[in-house]
């Protein structure tokens, strides 16, 4: 079923048209990859779908309703969050800390055990737990990000929005982070998550996307050479393609030295 | 937090509130007597009337130094809680009532009411001070995001040009109320008296009580604006009620006591240091420590010399070496 539906999105800073009549949708409970090169558009899609950038033209409606008439509070009937992809924080807030400001659209006031609760099991949940006391700004670049992710999780998101979450990470943190996204989503949860590496896409994904043209081109249901051609054509750079189990992955293609 | 910080951030301000009461230019008084005294007035407000051997000291107390020092406390809550909140908010350790400019719109609005006497003290320093950190806001703000360096900037630049105005109204006013304009500008606690302690009372406890209120939402709000969208709460008018409520309590001080400069800025960081980073209890340690310190900034003030240094003076000398050593010790995340 479609939770997030995109028809005829436009839209530009000043003069520059950065999407034109974009139209997509996304599937509930699944994960879904937004590829595309830099300054293809594909942050801008991000912050009109996370409701940051709301001066659209086009429809863009979530579970039938439209993103900019979604109130921000709990009693909404879908609930998005988001990670953006720079965050820095000027105090040294403690883990814990960070982490229960995601519960805030639940309170008034101060927060309930419950909301406590939620977050030790969140935490918990990814090994995070003896994080807690620490300051969240001397943390490494993965940590730090698998504490924001924590930071979403806790409001008990029906979306999550991702932008480059594996960016800055190494190897180890990269499958961490996206095996637990692949878990989410087999939970329940639509996750819609931009990146950078091909591979880890086609590993990962269960829906591909290419931006591209000002436009978003579901890459699902094509044929491996279709893919192949449309990535050598959005990249700008010859690839091969290599098979690996029932995954087709791709590498640069490189001459063979004379 | 362990409990022996809690028990100290309690019982420190009682002492030091018993020892400032004891301290002045007519000697000192030492704390059996003191609690005597104190005693004895609670007694008599019972109906029960005890001997008192010194009714100068009596009246030295109840009507000098009580409304100084409860004026004092409450001053340096205020200021200290007003600067822990707009930092929070502006995501920024350097911003406080001072640097943004609120305390010179509101020593400005406070100096015209005194020329022009249309509106009352507290509301004329409110209304300017409200309007000198709209400024800054606006003059700061660039589109995408508003940087540490440029909000100091600009908040440098609205407070001199409110300054500027100052010195016009104290070229254009006469020599009596060129004196008390002047005080203004270097704080005067020792002009305290009942009646200021009433006039300030109601604004700073309800700013206090709304920013204690909300001081979960604090640390929400020091992580951005689009990290507060991206858990579902919209910030803005939690954003706006705690610079409103910070701008009212700093307002009100400055109406009552003048110019402390820099107070705002370094008990905030008093207070992480002890309690931690953490706002919900940053803002009952902001109040303790930011009390407990102007009393005894004040106290200094008032003994260290055979005349009394103006406490504005006091506070800026002692910010001016932490606002270096913050500096130095990059806490300060200038990219942010």
């Amino acid at each position: 079923m479609e939770l997030i539906t995109i028809d005829k999105l436009s839209f530009g800073y000043g003069k520059q048209e950065v999407i034109r009549r974009l139209d997509a949708s996304f599937i509930r409970g699944e994960l879904s990859i937004i590829l595309g090169r830099n300054g293809s558009g594909k942050s801008t899609l991000f912050q009109i779908l996370s409701g940051v950038q709301t001066k659209y033209g086009g429809r863009v409606s979530i579970n039938g309703v439209e993103r900019r008439n979604i109130k921000r509070q709990r009693a909404s009937e879908v609930r998005i969050g988001f990670m953006s992809q720079f965050h820095q924080t000027t105090f040294p807030f403690s883990v814990f800390d960070v982490v229960i400001t995601g519960r805030a659209s639940f309170t008034r006031f101060a927060p309930r055990a419950e909301d406590r609760q939620r977050v030790e099991d969140v935490l918990k949940q990814f090994n995070l737990w003896s994080y807690k006391d620490r300051p969240y700004t001397q943390l490494s670049g993965g940590e730090r990000q698998l504490v924001l992710l924590c930071r979403v999780l806790v409001q008990d998101p029906d979306i999550i929005l991702l932008d480059e979450p594996t960016n800055h990470l190494d190897l180890h943190y990269q499958v961490k982070v996206l095996e637990n996204l692949k878990r989410l989503a087999a939970d329940g949860i639509t996750i819609v998550c931009i990146m950078h590496d091909p591979n880890l896409a086609f590993l990962y994904g269960e829906r591909l996307f290419l931006m591209q043209h000002k436009q978003l081109r579901s890459l699902s249901g094509l044929s491996v050479g279709e893919i192949h051609h449309m990535l050598e054509e959005a990249y700008q750079v010859r690839l091969e393609a290599i098979q690996h189990g029932d995954k087709n992955l791709i590498v640069p293609y490189i001459a063979a030295s004379p | 937090m362990q409990v022996w910080k809690i028990c100290l951030l309690i019982i420190v301000p009682f002492v030091v509130l018993l020892l400032s009461l004891g301290l002045g230019s007519t000697g000192f008084v030492s704390i059996p007597d003191l609690l005597y005294y104190i005693y004895a007035a609670c007694a008599s407000e019972l109906g029960i009337e005890m001997v008192v051997a010194d009714h100068n000291l009596e009246t030295i107390l109840w009507q000098v130094r009580l409304p100084r020092i409860l004026l004092t406390f409450m001053v340096g809550a205020a200021l200290a809680v007003a600067g822990g909140v707009l930092q929070a908010v502006f995501r920024n350790p350097i911003v406080d009532p001072f640097s943004l400019g609120i305390s010179s719109g509101a020593a400005f609005g406070a100096a015209l009411s005194m020329l022009i006497s249309l509106i009352p003290l507290n509301l004329s320093a409110f209304v300017f001070g409200v309007i000198a950190v709209v400024i800054t806001y606006l003059v700061s703000y660039t589109g995408a995001k508003g940087s540490l360096v440029t909000m100091v900037l600009a908040g440098m630049i609205i407070s001199g040009v409110f300054t500027a105005f100052l010195t016009v109204l104290q070229y254009l006013s006469d020599p009596y109320k060129l004196q008390s304009i002047v005080q203004w500008t270097m704080g005067n606690l020792h002009t305290a008296s009942w009646a200021k302690v009433r006039t300030a009372v109601i604004p700073v406890t309800i700013g206090i009580a709304i920013i204690l209120a909300l001081r979960w939402k604090l640390d929400l709000l020091a992580l951005g604006e689009q990290e507060a969208i991206a858990v579902g709460v919209d910030p803005k008018i939690i954003k706006l009620v705690m610079i409103g409520a910070a701008t009212m309590i700093t307002a009100s001080s400055v109406a009552a006591v003048g110019m402390i400069s820099l107070f705002g800025l370094i008990v905030p960081h008093i207070s992480r240091m002890l309690v931690g980073p953490s706002n919900a209890s940053g803002v009952w340690a902001n109040i303790l420590i930011g009390g407990t310190f102007l009393l005894l900034i004040d106290d200094l003030s008032r003994t260290l010399l055979p005349f009394e240094i103006p406490v504005g003076v006091f506070t800026m000398m002692l910010g001016t070496p932490l606002f270096i050593y913050l500096m130095r010790k990059n806490a300060i995340n200038w990219n942010a």
